[in-house]
């Protein structure tokens, strides 16, 4: 077994969960994410944050808005739709689900 | 002094160091395969290279000029494209594939359906050459037109964003200006000769297509309309019995009736299936026909590939099965058995009245079914179950001075004892009362009997000499008879009440 390759699926798992809990809060730009995903330490490049992002915004989780910058080209503001809010509240039960498991399966 | 050059990226204007420039090239394109069956990868590259243009904006840099250092620095916060954690790493290569390549019609360097500039982009061809290709077979019993066709139908339209991608092949990259080589490298590169032809092409295809579109249409909205009335008049006809405006009578039989007519002929228990499996073997190409017409006219794709399988398979066992039954029936018409019976009346009287007793009229049938081409009719009435049939009549000189009645009956039957039986289940009346024979016009096969190819003859055996005289009904009955005699006079015939004399020759008429 693969420790890298087994603590990348779980991240894996667990990162759109995680994008979608860090744009409950307010919207954000891709960077805004990517650090807080940094702090968290469940992302190590920042490649890995574009093609979720597109994704769940194609799934209608996410909607954007430009923003002009000061410096350098426009920005992409994210947030969540209606249907984003309504899925992260799905994905905070199943977590909060998923994280008893875990603890029963340990205690035993 | 190093060469740089100059690159749009996410809409900003850069110069870069020639050799920064090509790890940054060889960089986008390790992301863009990274990202090969990721959907929405066009946008995410976009959204890549505009980080990358706000990286680049944010560094130090020298001179203005964007220097390796500057992109080994960007790329360490981008990460490397193998690291990129998306989790459909796992598609499985779509068909039609070459070195991750698809075949797809291209809307984007299309004339008629886009089939010749997928091919192109799939080669990496001009697609001229096929252009030139499919309308010179065309010219070859239409093999090209038809190939053409299928492919249109077969191949899906390249949709933006990946496939469009996989369509030219990894290698293409996907936006703005900063892989200059990419008019050759993508896609194919077009000579004045094969654009002076495409535009041609152009114009004869919209043309074509035009016309294609208008005649799709009018058979579309010919096949809607057939199948729908195909369907009604189905629909009417077998399950609310209503004739319409249209003649029912086809081939001399009145073919509405068939469901009635069906619970006689056949077993009571396979009537409803052959109701079922007739009305699933005809109506299921009249719905296919009615779709295909919607879809020529409206022109749309869609996934009935499955349904179309199934109804099919369902058609053909509906077919099959009722073949099967009817087959199976059949079998009980195989044979044949005749019986008939004698009653002599040796003291035969001078005159002899023939009078029908009960008669067809009478009878008060509600529906009745000739069989073609004979002198057959099945009658039914709705208060009971019995079937009616008209009988057979025929006169002849009797070879000795006694007047004989023959009753012959005929069925048939899976065997001859079958048949016999059947015979004997035939209900046929007379009575000779004095000097009349009262004779009935039909016979009856009873209930719980079913219909099999039954025929009851009269045969009336009278002897010379002896005066005859029918009533209306009964001089109908023995009509036929009269065209077959000698002096036939047409003026007789329709005279009924008048006296005929039996001769050595047959009936004729009597003076008196």
């Amino acid at each position: 077994m693969d420790l890298e390759n087994t603590k990348a699926q779980m991240r894996k798992g667990i990162l759109e969960y995680c994008i979608l809990s860090v744009l409950s809060k307010n919207s954000c730009y891709a960077s805004d994410i990517i650090r807080e995903l940094k702090e968290a330490k469940v992302i190590v490049v920042e490649g890995t944050l574009y093609p979720l992002l597109t994704r769940q915004k194609n799934a209608g989780l996410l909607s954007y808005r430009w923003e002009e910058s000061q410096q350098g080209p426009p920005r992409k503001y994210y947030e969540l739709t209606a249907e984003g809010i309504n899925y992260l509240k799905d994905l905070d039960k199943s977590w909060g689900e998923l994280v008893e498991s875990v603890k029963l399966i340990r205690s035993k | 002094m190093d060469k740089t050059v100059k690159i749009n990226l996410g809409g900003s204007l850069f110069q870069i160091d020639e050799d920064a420039y090509r790890i940054l090239r060889d960089y986008l394109q390790a992301i863009d395969t990274r990202l090969r069956n990721v959907a929405g990868a066009a946008e995410t590259l976009e959204d890549i290279e505009l980080r990358i243009a706000e990286i680049f904006l944010s560094q130090k840099i020298t001179a203005g000029i964007i220097s390796r250092e500057n992109v080994e620095a960007m790329m360490s916060i981008i990460g490397k494209p193998e690291d990129f954690e998306t989790d459909e790493d796992e598609t499985v290569p779509p068909p039609f594939s070459r070195e991750g390549q698809r075949l797809y019609r291209n809307p984007d360097d299309s004339i008629i359906g886009g089939v010749c500039g997928g091919i192109g982009a799939f080669l990496n061809t001009d697609p001229v050459w096929f252009r030139i290709l499919f309308i010179v077979t065309a010219l070859f019993f239409g093999i090209g037109f038809f190939v053409y066709l299928g492919l249109w139908i077969a191949l899906p339209s390249a949709p933006a964003g990946t496939s469009r991608r996989d369509m030219y092949g990894r290698k293409r990259s996907s936006s703005s200006g900063y892989v200059p080589s990419r008019n050759t490298q993508g896609t194919y590169a077009g000579s004045n000769i094969g654009n002076a032809f495409n535009e041609v092409f152009r114009a004869l295809g919209r043309v074509f297509f035009i016309i294609v579109r208008v005649f799709l249409v009018i058979i579309g909205v010919s096949f809607v309309m057939t199948g729908f009335l195909a369907m009604v008049t189905f629909v009417m006809v077998f399950f609310f019995r209503y004739p319409g405006y249209f003649s029912t009578e086809a081939f001399g039989l009145n073919f509405f009736y068939l469901p009635d007519f069906l619970s006689y002929i056949v077993s009571p228990a396979v009537a409803p299936w052959i109701i079922v499996l007739l009305s699933l073997a005809i109506i299921l190409p009249l719905l296919a026909l009615i779709y295909w017409g919607v879809r020529m006219i409206f022109w749309f794709r869609a996934r009935d590939g499955v349904i179309g399988l199934i109804c099919l398979v369902l058609w053909v066992i509906s077919i099959a099965a009722l073949s099967l039954i009817l087959f199976n029936e059949g079998v009980s018409f195989a044979e044949t058995s005749k019986t008939s019976s004698v009653e002599i009346i040796e003291d035969a009287p001078q005159k002899l009245y023939i009078v029908c007793d009960n008669s067809i009229d009478e009878l008060r049938f509600d529906k009745d079914i000739s069989v073609p081409d004979e002198n057959y009719r099945l009658y039914f009435r709705d208060d009971d179950k019995n079937l009616y049939v008209n009988t057979q009549f025929s006169i002849s000189t009797s070879n000795d001075s006694s007047l004989r009645i023959e009753i012959r009956k005929r069925s048939a039957g899976r065997s001859k004892s079958d048949a016999r039986k059947k015979t004997e289940t035939l209900i046929y009346n007379y009575t000779i009362s004095g000097d009349s024979i009262l004779i009935d016009e039909y016979f009856t096969i009873p209930e719980d009997s079913k219909w099999s190819c039954d025929n009851v003859g009269v045969i009336l055996q009278i002897p010379t000499g002896t005066i005859v005289q029918f009533d209306t009904v009964s001089e109908n009955m023995f009509r036929p008879n009269f065209y077959f005699n000698r002096d036939f006079d047409s003026k007789t015939i329709y005279s009924s009440g008048k006296t005929w004399i039996m001769t050595d020759e047959g009936l004729k008429r009597s003076a008196n």
